[in-house]
């Protein structure tokens, strides 16, 4: 008996098959071994070294899973499935047997001074420290690739303190078999930003929550709603009101149980439209896009199918990760994705325009 | 069993390389199905497109005289789609249209993979009711619902899955493929088939297409709840209920040591004092549904009950069926196994049944908790274990030989709607006697000469 798994969380799952619905890679396979039951089973496989860690499924089946989630809040016995996949990936991927791309990315954004140097070429926000917080978080990606995000949440709450010199939360790590240096990362951030933490990355927040606590981090839309944040203006379109989707975050739904209050906000300052799968996985899933391009595509197509369907002007994202996802998947198309934060600036009058761009 | 090279090339040619499976980590997650303790050992997984490929597969399993166990989501609780005796698992998640919805007719032709709940949604838009209403409705096939003929929170006022099903295309193991009744709501022509494949848990033949019955969507609905001292006065209650005319959509119970789980997990404000919970709705026209809800609440509150609640709008009702719903959830976090099981005894023994269960529980140190539908005596014990504990499966298992066995002392049976797959098959004799297993083995015979459908199982 090898102990790669934590005893209690493998043995909580009953193998009702509740999940087998939720689940995005099983929709694209109905094969029961890419469903979370399918996985566990294979979890409890390697366990008691019934099978290999090499073996080609559980080398397949570990990658294939995006991650998301979206198991845990139908499971009838509070699997924490997302804890397990973690401690798999920390066996299966160990070493050379991790992606080279997620080991290349690891590297980089483990070291807070390289992500600092991003701010010289991309005008993201920056304050000084504040002693008691709140904080924004600025994030290891979203800086680089989209530091209108950070000015907007600045801009909307004045209040949080954006300091250059934070580093990363760690989830990366977490989710690409280094759970431990995910671990570290995220404690020595609280280490670095005092008080609460805010994010505008639901991936963020829900690791920083594992391991700060949950009272510590606020996701943005939840941070606003709390602090009875009421938007100002409207956004318009072609001279009315525009229409608005949500997709939500996988983890600040499903880890996190933030999904109201995103769609209150974008409801207080456009037509808010309910896609049908909005709280499916958009396939971005962290470095799963980058990993498995293929699939990832697989998994937003039937979303990119639903956003033209519903005639919106915008599609809202609330984590990185899927608001690059939806503008690759937008291209060429009328329907723009913004960030929440970006949306509501927008809607106040001091936002960019058009959104959506850099 | 390991099967030849032969048999590899021939069910690769049948289903192509793409949808097939042979090796050792890409079989384990089909050794089991949601039934706890029972895994098998599967050679070989295949995806058939269509009801050609399944009729091939077949034809590989026959001339190799390889064992074929079908399978739609595996979320049966009977053991029935556990490979026993190895060989192939044949999936049917990937025949998964709806192929026709007919409102003029009532009807829907759909193919085995799809989801019972995907079925019903799709029916709901059209304004139709498919009504079997199985707990696994999200997860379990129209093809393993009928297989296991499943039922659900609605067996009383609209029966069961077999009420709906009006044909099937079936292919046998010996490879020809039958289409059994159709459209038609009378009809016959013959035994009646579709009956039999109904329940027949992948023993006869392979279910590739399937004819149902649709309702009318109700307009209205009420949903509402009674504690009682005793589940004695519950069961006193029911029965008055039934005896007064009145049919409900809706009568669930739940017994002490269940309310006290749920509150303890969920936190609804639910009376732990009560000996019992009853659930009771309805629906139809607006007047009916108003109507029964005052009679079902009186007779109640004449059997006794301490209380009774009528939820002002949906999300009340949602929340009081919560209690229910999340009575699974609640007791599996007592213990890490939990066997969920299955009896069914005449309504007017339902409080005797769980008095007997609770004893047998007492004495063999289990915590058995019993909930379900009183309105058709359908219980659900469900023992929560420490499966690190030593013995304590064996325990559960004496335990519940001894449930089934009260269960047929007091007229009822060994197993209302999970079915008897490998899990029950040790007691079928003693609820069908030894004249009717060996018909139904003469029957399994006729389908299935070469015995390589579902071995292990009903029929063996």
């Amino acid at each position: 008996m090898s102990d790669i798994f934590d005893k209690d969380l493998l043995q909580r799952c009953i193998s009702c098959g509740f999940c087998l619905p939720a689940c995005p890679t099983y929709a694209l396979t109905g094969d029961e071994a890419s469903s979370p039951r399918g996985r566990i089973t294979l979890m409890r496989a390697l366990e008691p070294g019934e099978l290999a860690a090499d073996d080609p499924a559980l080398v397949e089946q570990s990658s294939f899973c995006l991650g998301c989630r979206a198991c845990e809040p139908v499971c009838p016995a509070g699997v924490r499935y997302g804890a397990l996949l973690e401690q798999w990936r920390d066996h299966q991927w160990r070493g050379r047997r991790r992606p080279w791309p997620a080991r290349l990315l690891m590297g980089i954004v483990a070291r807070a001074w390289l992500l600092g140097l991003q701010g010289l070429a991309r005008r993201h926000a920056r304050t000084r420290p504040a002693p008691a917080g709140p904080s924004l978080l600025l994030g290891c990606v979203e800086r680089g690739l989209y530091p209108g995000v950070s000015r907007a949440a600045v801009r909307l709450r004045p209040e949080l303190a954006a300091p250059s010199r934070q580093g990363c939360c760690g989830a990366l790590h977490a989710h690409n078999g280094d759970s431990a240096a995910g671990a570290r990362l995220a404690r020595t951030l609280g280490g670095r930003l005092p008080g609460t933490i805010v994010t505008t990355a639901g991936g963020c927040a829900a690791h920083l929550a594992e391991h700060l606590g949950r009272d510590r981090v606020r996701e943005f839309g939840e941070y606003l709603a709390e602090q009875g944040h009421r938007p100002a203006g409207e956004v318009r379109v072609a001279g009315r009101r525009a229409r608005v989707a949500l997709q939500d975050s996988c983890h600040g739904r499903n880890a996190l149980g933030v999904h109201r209050q995103p769609r209150q906000l974008i409801a207080a300052v456009a037509d808010y439209v309910e896609l049908p799968g909005a709280a499916d996985c958009c396939g971005a899933a962290g470095t799963y896009a980058l990993l498995r391009p293929h699939d990832s595509r697989r998994v937003l197509a039937p979303k990119l199918a639903a956003i033209e369907q519903a005639d919106v002007d915008f599609v809202v994202a609330v984590n990185p990760g899927c608001l690059r996802q939806l503008r690759r998947g937008l291209r060429g198309s009328r329907v723009r994705a913004v960030h929440l934060a970006e949306l509501l600036a927008l809607a106040g009058g001091n936002g960019p325009y058009p959104p959506g761009r850099r | 069993m390991r099967l030849g090279a032969t048999a590899v090339r021939a069910l690769t040619k049948a289903v192509g390389e793409e949808h097939v499976r042979f090796t050792p980590g890409e079989l384990a997650p089909y050794r089991r199905d949601a039934t706890p303790l029972f895994t098998g050992h599967p050679d070989a997984v295949v995806f058939p497109a269509d009801t050609g490929e399944v009729a091939a597969v077949l034809g590989v399993a026959t001339e190799h005289g390889i064992p074929v166990v079908p399978r739609g989501a595996g979320s049966n609780l009977c053991a029935a789609t556990v490979p026993s005796h190895g060989g192939i698992v044949l999936v049917l998640t990937r025949l998964n249209r709806i192929l026709e919805l007919s409102r003029d007719e009532l009807l829907a032709r759909v193919q085995p993979g799809v989801a019972v709940a995907r079925l019903a949604e799709t029916a709901a838009h059209a304004g139709l009711l498919y009504p079997p209403d199985p707990g696994s409705r999200g997860v379990a096939t129209v093809g393993g619902t009928i297989a296991t003929c499943a039922g659900g929170l609605r067996g009383l006022k609209y029966g069961v899955t077999r009420n709906y099903v009006l044909g099937l295309e079936a292919v046998l193991p010996t490879g020809e493929t039958i289409r059994t009744g159709g459209r038609l709501w009378k009809d016959v022509a013959g035994y009646d088939l579709t009956r039999l494949l109904t329940g027949s848990e992948g023993t006869l033949a392979v279910i590739t297409e399937a004819t149902v019955a649709l309702l009318p969507m109700p307009s209205h609905s009420r949903t509402g709840v009674a504690y009682f001292g005793s589940l004695a006065e519950a069961g006193q209650a029911v029965s008055a209920i039934l005896a007064a005319g009145v049919v409900p959509a809706t009568l669930e119970f739940l017994d002490r040591k269940c309310v006290a789980a749920v509150e303890a997990h969920a936190r609804l404000g639910l009376r732990t004092d009560a000996g019992a919970l009853l659930l009771f709705g309805d629906d139809g026209p607006i007047e009916v549904v108003a109507g029964n809800m005052v009679r079902i609440r009186t007779l109640c509150t004449e059997a006794g009950a301490w209380e009774t609640t009528l939820a002002e709008d949906v999300a009340a009702a949602d929340a009081l069926l919560a209690a229910r719903r999340c009575s699974l959830p609640a007791l599996s976090r007592l213990g890490a196994l939990t066997i969920l099981e299955d009896a069914t005894v005449p309504r007017p023994r339902l409080a005797d049944m769980v008095a007997r269960i609770d004893e047998i529980a007492d004495r063999h140190g289990l915590h058995i908790a019993t909930f379900g539908h009183a309105g058709d005596g359908n219980l659900h014990p469900t023992c929560v274990l420490d499966p690190g504990e030593h013995g304590a499966a064996d325990r559960a298992h004496k335990a519940f030989a001894e449930i089934f066995a009260a269960a047929l002392e007091l007229g009822g049976t060994i197993t209302g709607e999970h079915g008897v797959g490998a899990a029950k098959l040790p007691f079928l004799a003693d609820r069908v006697g030894d004249a009717q297993l060996a018909l139904l083995r003469r029957v399994k015979q006729a389908f299935d000469p070469a015995g390589i459908l579902n071995p292990g199982k009903l029929g063996s």
